[in-house]
């Protein structure tokens, strides 16, 4: 008698393990860091709370670890809304950047007597076009030649990034700062940087929220969303249905540049309060693609998602001061990542563990197809 | 007993999933040299036992033994050692591998012969001994899928099969080829090993199983002699009472109208660049039901798709209800009044992955009152929903839950009543009872010949020769994307359009054969009530 442990597709899983299973991952992942740590001869629970003082625990700690998150769930949403369709656009770093490019443009370019909620805007409605148009250079080969936007938007982050980094080091661009030393962009003036809400939080991340949240409502409630949702599934369905696979590639792809640039524009704007190419260039756009994964594409899961890991970050800096290596905090990441991901097997299969007379089951990874015809 | 070769013996097998029995406590009996038919419904439980007996899945609890031994299969591997061998009716093939690579594939060093001459060599024996002719060093994709057929089977031969199970062996074939495939049967049986044969076909059950066993929602309804008992107490055993089982008598049509459908010389090309549709011209008028019969893989599915504008043409006009569709694109079919049931239910009809709301409104969820100025209205889209799994009987679906993880005569239901319930004046199915169980088979057929008398036009694909015949008041056989032959009711031949299925038309029946069926035509035209309207052309018997 050894015991059984089977395997079989979920129909449908209820509420309470899409949200506990990632929830015991979390737990499992901090139990396995907690055991590397004791083994590196610190003390897990001393360290764990350090983090927990640094980035969740108080105001002021918190809102460093939400202004961390405001670009991220940004980007988070960029990729997460391609994903729906699964289209991949790696290229949220770019779009990023383009965002930055074209708000403080703007920003520099429209005179200092403009009202503030015009110049923000002005600049908002930039970024995310240079954010679109970044994007479309991808999503057009795309559409039309069924060119892989993976190498496409993935190619064009490089192009962006020396676009920013001649704009700065390379010329004596419009941005750049002549009167600094070492080559900066201008400060931006005042009207056009995003108000602080709190120490180093700005009111990008009410943008932010406000962006998850109006996408979630487009992806669910709009007619749009459905067509992005029926593709993401099925294209052959959705081209039988009359829907156009090109024009929707095309949109969401411009609606993710758009999103990752929002972003960028937040950066300029609320951080660097100029384009400044070493704060902006800190790879948001590519850990918008881990956070989209993680929360499974959904816009409403990229904001703790984001935050999360934002907090992570946040610790890592504190954790040094206990004499704790920053690279625990990568660790610490990778697990949670992993485990949470892992743990995606369990949201979709039940597994049961039962005793018989019999060893594991090996094929159990039959055809869904096979299951429904014996279930109903 | 001892003389009897190979005995299987399968006792109180139950296996569950999701917590519901897919079959439970079922008994079954299988003795070499017979043939022994299985028959059910969808769902009652065949594909479950089919699977237990070849290894794939684990039965809850029972016990399988051959010969009085009991046997635990641990893996498909386990069940072909023990003799066991499956031939599904989707072929586990490699198409680019020759039938001999094919044949010996997964099989270990010591299993195997050392070189492929000698695999072909036995092959050839093998295939000369059962009659399953076929070209060892072919490889698949050139073979018809009679031949790829014979290459599963002597797959399962090669590996020392005493015991085959052919899952729904002749749903692909047409007539001739499943004649060869029962004799190459006998053949097996002759030799003394067992033969199961799932269908849902009756007749032909009928004609060739020695002993029948059906199942019933999971519970073997009855193990009979297949010469002591009769059609309809098969069908009782399999639907518990008679009711299900009859068949909806179709009188011909009354009066047909205008041409809602016409084509005129229409080529499409396949995926590869090859010519698929090859100027095929065709009308469907009010009130009647077009069925094009032929083997799958003769155009079909391409000149379904160009119909509904998914695919393009390269020659020929396409007009549906007074509409030039030829290239509109299958937003303008729709427009036009096109309604289509597809080949292919989930991934074409459906989007798999998707609630059941969301595939009922995959069409129309961009219009009123499913959605307004692009906002959609999800208690409309609900409860559209919930009155379309009242009227069409749409069962198995939990809120949320992804479509195809319903039945295949569930997932049919739902994509009719989407279909159906929207405007339309002609209605394009392909292949629209394949793999259902016969109740829901009949369902389908009644919604399909409901849209006749509510003066529509139907242009039905299907492989089922019964099927077409029994619903068509015109059938066409379409062979290497031609049309090859049109039949009117009452004048139907069916061994005729069985050789032109198979592309033999020029053996058996000489040149005047295309005359005739001029000759045919013309005639039907005299007697239709709408004379003026042009008659519907044979392209391909003109040639």
């Amino acid at each position: 008698m050894t015991s059984l442990i089977r395997v079989e597709p979920r129909g449908h899983a209820g509420s309470w393990v899409r949200f506990g299973v990632p929830a015991l991952a979390l737990l499992f992942a901090l139990a396995l860091g907690g055991g590397i740590l004791a083994i590196a001869g610190n003390n897990p629970f001393e360290a764990y709370r350090t983090m927990f003082d640094a980035s969740l625990n108080g105001w002021s700690a918190m809102s460093r670890t939400l202004a961390l998150a405001t670009p991220l769930i940004l980007t988070g949403l960029a990729a997460a809304v391609a994903f729906q369709m699964r289209v991949y656009n790696i290229g949220g770093e770019g779009q990023l950047y383009l965002g930055a490019i074209a708000a403080s443009w703007v920003g520099l370019y429209l005179p200092e007597t403009t009202p503030m909620v015009l110049m923000l805007g002005a600049m908002l409605i930039a970024g995310a076009l240079a954010g679109a148009f970044w994007a479309l250079l991808a999503a057009i080969p795309k559409a039309y030649f069924n060119a892989d936007e993976i190498i496409t938007t993935l190619m064009l982050n490089f192009v962006a990034l020396s676009l920013m980094n001649y704009l700065i080091f390379g010329s004596q661009s419009f941005w750049r700062d002549p009167r600094r030393p070492v080559p900066g962009g201008k400060r931006l003036p005042e009207n056009a940087i995003l108000p602080s809400l709190s120490g180093r939080l700005h009111f990008g991340i009410i943008i932010a929220v406000v962006a998850a949240v109006v996408l979630w409502w487009i992806l669910r409630r709009t007619s749009w969303g459905f067509q992005i949702r029926t593709i993401g599934d099925s294209p052959r369905a959705a081209s039988y249905a009359g829907m156009s696979v090109k024009l929707k590639t095309l949109g969401v792809l411009a609606v993710s540049g758009a999103l990752a640039a929002i972003a960028g524009v937040s950066e300029v704007s609320g951080v660097s309060k100029g384009l400044e190419p070493r704060a902006i260039a800190t790879e948001i756009g590519f850990t918008g693609i881990i956070i989209a994964v993680v929360a499974r594409s959904n816009p409403l899961g990229v904001v703790p998602v984001a935050v999360f890991l934002a907090a992570i970050a946040t610790a890592g800096s504190r954790l040094q001061s206990i004499g704790i290596a920053v690279e625990v905090v990568f660790l610490l990441q990778g697990l949670i990542f992993l485990t949470v991901t892992a743990g995606e097997f369990f949201v979709s299969n039940r597994v049961r563990f039962e005793r018989t007379a019999e060893a594991e089951q090996p094929g159990d990874s039959s055809p869904t197809t096979e299951l429904p015809a014996g279930a109903t | 007993m001892t003389t009897e070769p190979i005995h299987l013996e399968v006792r109180s097998i139950t296996k569950s999933f999701y917590g519901v029995a897919a079959i439970d406590s079922v008994d079954f009996d299988l003795r070499g040299g017979e043939i022994h038919g299985l028959l059910g419904e969808n769902g009652a439980g065949k594909s479950t036992l089919c699977s237990v007996l070849s290894g794939l899945y684990r039965p809850d609890s029972g016990s399988v033994s051959i010969d009085g031994h009991e046997l635990q299969f641990r893996s498909p591997q386990d069940a072909a050692s023990a003799g066991i061998g499956m031939v599904y009716q989707h072929f586990r093939l490699v198409d680019s591998f020759t039938v001999a690579q094919n044949i010996v594939l997964g099989l270990r060093k010591g299993q195997r012969p050392k070189s492929i001459r000698q695999v072909e060599t036995m092959v050839s024996d093998l295939a000369d001994e059962y009659g399953l002719h076929v070209d060892p060093t072919a490889p698949i994709w050139q073979l018809s899928v009679g031949e790829q057929q014979r290459v599963e089977i002597l797959k399962q031969l090669f590996r020392g099969a005493k015991i085959l199970i052919l899952d729904e062996p002749t749903a692909v074939l047409a007539p001739q080829e499943t004649d060869r495939l029962f004799e190459a049967v006998e053949t097996m049986v002759a030799k003394e090993h067992a033969v199961v044969l799932v269908s849902h076909k009756m007749a032909e059950t009928m004609a060739n199983t020695d002993r029948i066993t059906v199942l019933q929602r999971g519970r073997n309804a009855g193990s009979v002699r297949t010469g002591d008992t009769g059609p309809a107490d098969v069908a009782r055993m399999m639907f518990g009472d008679a009711k299900a089982a009859e068949r909806t008598t179709i009188a011909g049509p009354d009066e047909v109208g205008d041409p809602v459908l016409t084509l005129s010389n229409v080529s499409v090309l396949a995926d590869k660049g090859m010519t698929a549709v090859d100027d095929v011209s065709l009308t469907v008028r009010r009130g009647e039901v077009v069925g094009i019969a032929g083997v799958a893989g003769n155009g079909q599915r391409e000149l379904q798709e160009a119909i509904a504008g998914l695919r393009p043409t390269t020659s020929g006009t396409i007009d549906i209800n007074g509409t030039d569709c030829t290239s509109t694109g299958p937003k303008g079919t729709m427009r036009a009044g096109l309604a289509y049931v597809p080949e292919d239910r989930l991934g074409v009809g459906l989007a798999p992955g998707l609630p059941l709301e969301h595939n009922i409104a995959l069409k129309n969820h961009d219009r009123a009152p499913h959605s307004r100025k692009g906002i959609l209205s999800t208690s409309s889209i609900e409860e559209t929903t919930n009155r379309l799994v009242e009227d069409f009987d749409v069962r198995g679906n939990r809120k949320g839950m992804r479509v195809s993880l319903m039945s295949g005569g569930n997932l049919q239901k739902a994509i009719l009543a989407r279909e159906l319930t929207e405007a339309h004046d002609v209605l394009l199915a392909a292949a629209p009872t394949r793999g259902l169980d016969m109740a829901a088979a009949a369902a389908v057929r009644t919604h399909i010949i409901n849209e006749r008398a509510d003066d529509r036009g139907v242009l039905v694909f299907s492989e089922d020769l019964d099927e077409v015949i029994h619903m068509s008041d015109v059938v066409l056989v379409m062979f290497k994307g031609r049309i090859v032959g049109r039949f009117v009711r009452d004048e139907i031949d069916v061994d005729r359009i069985g050789l032109l299925m198979t592309g033999s038309q020029d053996e058996e029946a000489p040149a005047d054969a295309s005359e005739a069926s001029i000759v045919l035509a013309d005639r039907v035209d005299n007697e239709r009530p709408a004379a003026e309207t042009p008659p519907s052309t044979i392209a391909g018997a003109a040639s």
